[in-house]
């Protein structure tokens, strides 16, 4: 695992605690003999670079956030602004990928509907990893009660088909629409995935609190918010940044799906699912306009799950 | 084993009243109540207050649960405040439908998933190799409605309506009253494209866990030793190999169980399928208490099963795992 490839480049041996604090990359340049081996960032970055799904999927991925970024400049046409002398457009020069119902111009609403899917898969596997990381370290590392108590409450969250938790939460939240909507939508993704990285940290933590710079630390009287910040955490980011990865695949999944059922973000606001469920009704003569919204979560999360796996070949060879 | 089995089962109680005790604590948490859309628009206050009296709306909330758990107890399920229907006879109504769905779709991972993952592990490297695993990427990556929608073009508008794009016919005996259409071929052609909808993503999620845990196995000594005995491919692939192989992806089957329900409710909203998933969506927006309670403690009841079910697999296939 990559944890055990990060330590020999970790100057725990025989040095001060002041060395030992240094990151990594810090390390590599001020130290000359540790150049030699690189440290563990840039060999992973290396052996990303050589592997073809990962850079496709870093494209996919990339060219995504310049959609989602640039949607305002890029977007031909308004993604709301209704026109009724042009409703179930053919794709043709003027609008690219057709109209809908309203008139509203396919391509505009799926650029901006970028925005949604993006920000929503990534937030709210942010958010998660901000409540579940902490507890995780907390529990794995201080044990005992403290342990039990937030697993217990892990453990509740995750006894949940996690779409029925999902559903209930965004009814919760009443959906709507614009920035306050994809708030709902992103905290109630957040909420069913927090048991996830809890979990996962927990687990690494449990194995890493043994490690001799653990008790090195202990025994120099290291304060334990340092040395969870400073050492553990550290030592468990690389199954965090694979789950992260995989994770934000599955967050656009479960807002696309949450949108599919009425309970996403509302319209006026594009988002995708939303769109392919209005345009089912419509798929007799116009199978393009349910046609595209698919096609466009089908190739975003094709894009995270490509540079998933190849983050965890590169980061976690024995995962694969 | 016996004792094992009794045990876990008795676990499933306090997971089930877990489960159904937050779920009807969070609903009575969702702004509005039944008993609005219960009365229509033109209604006095204290008409509403009747209303929630009569239904016991006005008690405290875990004081409702616990008047729900009695007549639960007693084989009551309530019945849903919009309708008037006995809750569990709805319930009854839809199991086989979205039974049926889930048992196929399985059926439908697993016919694609073990050829596409044995013959990806035999051959690593090869081109049959790059094709299962380039499919079982494509397969995780599409959610369950898309692939729905574009079986709806393929096989409902593209080929004349030859399958149905909507609706539903029972499987002869599983409909439970007599105003349902049954019929086997009916049934066929109407369950067909979402057990296909709701299968092919399980199959590459299968076909990427097999196929990993199947390269392992394939290396260790005791497959060597088998080839070396003389033994012919067939049983050292599956007596040997895929049995061990099998652990882990039955583990992660388990937790699939939870995404599943979730693919049931989309794939029935997008066939219009009269299932537990559309009763359950309907029930949770309708905010019809008792139904949500209902779908709820189905739901729980099905998943904890399930991850039972999924545990005493592992015995099957390792007997060395042994429950006390």
């Amino acid at each position: 695992m990559a944890k055990d490839e990060a330590r020999p480049s970790k100057p725990i041996s025989g040095g001060s605690i002041g060395e030992a604090n240094l990151p990594s990359t810090a390390a590599v340049a001020l130290d000359g003999q540790a150049r030699a081996s690189a440290s563990p960032f840039v060999e992973g970055v290396r052996r990303l670079r050589r592997s073809a799904t990962a850079v496709v999927g870093a494209v996919i991925v990339g060219l995504l956030l310049v959609v989602a970024i640039f949607a305002d400049v890029l977007a031909p046409q308004s993604p709301i602004a209704s026109d009724q002398q042009h409703t179930f457009e053919r794709p043709s020069w003027d609008y690219p990928l057709g109209t809908d119902q309203l008139g509203r111009d396919m391509l505009s609403r799926l650029i901006h509907g970028t925005r949604i899917s993006l920000l929503v898969g990534v937030s709210s596997v942010l958010l998660a990893l901000f409540v579940g990381v902490p507890f995780g370290m907390i529990a794995g590392f201080y044990g005992g009660r403290v342990d039990t108590a937030i697993m217990r409450v892990m453990d509740l969250i995750l006894a949940f088909p996690i779409y029925l938790l999902a559903i209930i939460l965004m009814v919760i939240f009443t959906p709507t629409a614009g920035l306050i909507g994809t708030m709902k939508v992103t905290g109630a993704i957040a909420i069913v995935r927090i048991p996830i990285y809890a979990r996962l940290v927990r687990g690494s933590v449990l194995s890493i609190k043994e490690k001799e710079y653990v008790e090195a630390c202990r025994a120099l009287g290291v304060r334990d918010g340092w040395i969870l910040f400073r050492h553990v955490l550290p030592n468990c980011l690389a199954p965090i940044i694979v789950t992260t990865t995989l994770g934000i695949a599955t967050s656009i999944i479960v807002e696309a799906t949450l949108s599919f059922l009425g309970l996403g973000t509302q319209p006026p606001t594009p988002s995708w699912g939303w769109d392919l469920k209005a345009n089912v009704a419509f798929i007799q003569a116009n199978a393009w306009l349910a046609l595209f919204p698919g096609l466009a979560i089908f190739v975003t999360v094709l894009g995270f799950n490509l540079f998933g796996d190849g983050l965890r070949d590169a980061l976690d060879p024995r995962l694969k | 084993m016996r004792i094992y089995i009794l045990r876990r089962a008795l676990g499933i109680i306090p997971t089930v009243l877990m489960i159904t005790f937050v779920v009807f604590v969070m609903m009575r948490s969702v702004p509005g109540d039944p008993v609005v859309s219960l009365l229509g628009d033109a209604y006095t206050e204290e008409d509403a207050q009747r209303a929630r009296e009569e239904y016991g709306l006005n008690k405290p909330i875990v004081l409702q649960y616990f008047i729900w758990l009695g007549k639960l107890v007693r084989g009551d399920w309530g019945a849903s405040i919009l309708t008037g229907r006995p809750v569990l006879q709805d319930v009854l109504i839809r199991l086989p439908v979205t039974l049926e769905l889930i048992v196929l779709s399985m059926g439908v991972a697993l016919v694609i998933a073990l050829p596409a993952a044995i013959i990806g592990a035999l051959r690593q490297n090869t081109w049959a190799d790059y094709t299962a695993t380039t499919a079982a990427m494509i397969g995780v990556s599409i959610p369950e409605f898309f692939i729905g929608v574009l079986l709806l073009l393929l096989f409902s508008i593209g080929m004349g309506g030859f399958l149905p794009s909507s609706g539903w016919v029972y499987l002869p005996g599983t409909c439970p009253s007599m105003i349902c259409g049954a019929g086997l071929w009916g049934n066929a052609q109407h369950v067909l494209m979402p057990a296909i909808a709701l299968g092919v993503g399980r199959a590459a999620i299968l076909t990427r866990l097999l196929r990993a845990s199947m390269l392992e196995v394939i290396r260790t000594e005791y497959v060597t030793t088998a080839r070396a005995k003389g033994l012919s491919e067939g049983p050292v692939v599956f007596k040997h190999a895929l049995k061990n192989a099998l652990i882990p992806t039955v583990t992660v089957m388990g937790l699939q169980i939870g995404f599943l329900i979730g693919g049931a409710i989309v794939v029935e909203t997008l066939f219009a399928m009269p299932g537990l998933g559309t009763f359950g969506i309907d029930a949770i927006i309708a905010r019809d208490y008792q139904q949500v309670q209902g779908f709820a403690l189905i739901t729980a009841l099905a998943f904890v099963v399930m991850n039972l079910l999924v545990d005493l697999t592992y015995t099957f296939l390792d007997p060395r795992i042994r429950y006390a």
